[in-house]
């Protein structure tokens, strides 16, 4: 892929050396020069208006085709004390660049749910800047249904003020190369945040989750959870980072990816990483790779289920705990029937 | 209704012999004990009759009802009414108790033609006989065994088999782990399932099962085979005597 004005990232560059865009991009892919058609809806008393990109020199180069191709930002703002029970809704984003800016303001108590859902043969490139304002409560649900010869690299920015909270919960199938990285900032006192995650891949399919994580104040409290299951030659991608400044004491932060390899050809790329510099922390990560286990998928079937169904529950119940987080049922029963779908398929 | 006829069985990839020509013949209604010193193939013996991978059948047959059930999957065998009370029963996190069980009953049913169970009918079936084997209700919301005791375990593999109704009853080592209590509430529950429609193969190192569930022949299995076998009162000799004249 050359015909680009900014470079794509590549293996060359060590944060990408899993996930080689450049590689992944064809110049005839739909939406490499073109604005994502991005439609928002949010419930009244939220707003929605068009402002300007702001650019800067350390803009990554995805940023800058970002700027260059997505037209305005999408301004979403999120008055002071605001709740509702009806989320904020993000679609559109089938093909093309986006540039969309979220802000909670102080108290405010949102849900807000992504549906990636990608045409054949695009390529996405959306960013997402979210403002936490103090004591603010982000809900956020991310769904990745994209076909397999799409590529998608959605990268979110999380601004953290004190004791404010994301809740996200990702459920991902990939696609030619898709790529969800978090990247979130904790600027304030008792930040909170729950990174969940499960990603189904088959064919030859690529999913990258990615997660940065930096605390610069005392008493963050940090949970994530990734679990993964990986088909015939699908690669999945976790690279996840807790970055605890010297200021951050106090921080109670857990990362762990759990992945269950479903064939022999399939692989699974993991960099959990902890950068400390605050002594008296509790942080940890793990990461495990491994099959169903033999010993209980006999068990099942002695007692007369199928061998398909035996490993499909089990599979199912591996996977669906990343969700036991989420706290709104009528979701969670939807990404949980998603992922029986997946499995359910022949 | 099982006939074994010389069954040589290997593991290892066929590399070590466990079992050289054993036969053996439970006929409807009874109960069979296998009782004999430790590696001589007892648990290999439930396994091979239920289907688990890494035991090579180098010859012989096994027959339920005249079926081959060699050539079938572990899930068809189960569905022809064989059911096995694991010795080490599996902990399956994530799935609740109800879940798997109702899962694998209708999945039986379904496997033989049957109409599926209802929730309902279920549910109510389920609560009663948990109460029957003095199990805490909130067992049956938990994911199966996870958290379980090595008595609670057990009494749920017999909680299963209860609700499953097997013909043919394999039981490997039930008794240990269990307090005298516990034993007693289980075989309680075994003789309950005797009947002259069913038989079972209870498989045990210790004869003090067999004084709850009484057996109608007692084999010892040494060396391969049936080494002797006799009536319940084998079993008190083969306690008092060991199985030294056996094993050699």
């Amino acid at each position: 892929m050359t015909h680009m004005p900014h470079s794509l990232p590549h293996r060359g560059v060590e944060a990408w050396k899993w996930s080689d865009v450049n590689r992944a991009v064809a110049d005839d892919m739909r939406g490499l020069d073109a604005a994502a058609p991005v439609q928002i809806f949010v419930p009244e008393g939220v707003t929605v208006t068009r402002t300007d990109v702001q650019t800067s020199a350390n803009d990554t180069t995805l940023y800058k085709l970002a700027s260059d191709y997505a037209g305005q930002v999408w301004d979403i703002v999120v008055p002071d004390g605001f709740t509702s029970e009806n989320p904020i809704q993000i679609e559109g984003l089938t093909h093309g660049h986006a540039q969309i800016s979220l802000r909670l303001g102080k108290g405010a108590k949102v849900q807000l749910v992504e549906h990636y859902d990608g045409q054949a043969g695009a390529f996405v490139n959306s960013h997402l800047n979210i403002k936490l304002a103090e004591t603010a409560v982000l809900d956020r649900v991310i769904v990745q249904t994209d076909p397999e010869d799409c590529v998608r690299i959605a990268t979110t920015h999380v601004t953290a003020w004190a004791t404010s909270e994301l809740i996200q919960h990702a459920l991902a199938f990939g696609g030619k190369l898709s790529r969800l990285e978090t990247r979130m900032a904790g600027m304030g006192q008792g930040v909170k945040a729950t990174i969940n995650a499960a990603y189904l891949l088959d064919g030859k399919r690529h999913c990258d989750m990615t997660s940065y994580i930096d605390l610069a104040c005392p008493d963050g409290h940090i949970r994530q959870n990734v679990k993964g299951v990986t088909e015939d030659k699908a690669r999945g991608v976790f690279q996840g980072k807790f970055h605890v400044r010297r200021p951050a004491q106090h921080t109670d932060a857990r990362m762990r990816h759990d992945c269950i390899m479903l064939s022999e050809t399939s692989e699974i790329r993991s960099k959990p990483e902890l950068e400390i510099y605050a002594d008296d922390v509790v942080c940890e990560h793990g990461n495990t790779i491994g099959a169903l286990d033999e010993s209980a998928l006999f068990y099942m079937r002695q007692r007369g289920i199928p061998l398909s169904q035996a490993r499909a529950m089990l599979t199912e119940a591996f996977l669906g705990s990343v969700f036991d987080t989420l706290e709104d049922e009528v979701m969670r029963e939807s990404l949980l029937e998603k992922l029986r779908g997946w499995l359910a398929r022949s | 209704m099982l006939k074994i006829e010389n069954l040589h069985v290997a593991v290892d990839d066929g590399q070590k012999p466990i079992l050289t020509g054993l036969s053996l013949e439970v006929p409807k209604g009874e109960v069979h004990a296998i009782m004999g010193p430790n590696g001589a193939g007892k648990s290999t013996l439930s396994y091979v009759l239920t289907g688990r991978e890494g035991y090579d059948v180098t010859d012989g047959t096994v027959k339920l009802d005249g079926e081959d059930l060699l050539e079938m999957e572990p899930e068809e065998r189960a569905a022809a009414g064989v059911f096995l009370s694991f010795q080490y029963p599996l902990e399956i996190p994530g799935v609740p108790t109800m879940t798997f069980l109702k899962t694998a009953l209708n999945a039986q049913r379904k496997a033989r033609g049957e109409e599926e169970m209802k929730a309902p009918e279920f549910l109510k079936t389920a609560r009663a006989l948990a109460k029957d084997l003095k199990m805490k209700p909130e067992m049956l919301k938990r994911p199966l065994n996870v958290g379980f005791s090595g008595g609670e375990k057990k009494r749920m593999e017999i909680f299963q088999m209860m609700m499953l109704e097997p013909n043919f009853i394999v039981m490997d080592e039930t008794d240990s782990g269990l307090d005298v209590d516990a034993l007693r509430i289980v075989a309680d529950g075994v003789n309950k399932l005797r009947s002259p429609d069913r038989g079972m193969l209870i498989i045990t190192h210790y004869q003090r099962l067999l004084d709850y569930i009484v057996p109608d022949r007692v084999h010892v299995l040494a060396k391969g085979g049936i080494a002797a076998s006799g009536d319940a009162d084998f079993a008190k000799k083969l306690e008092s005597e060991g199985y030294d004249a056996y094993a050699a």
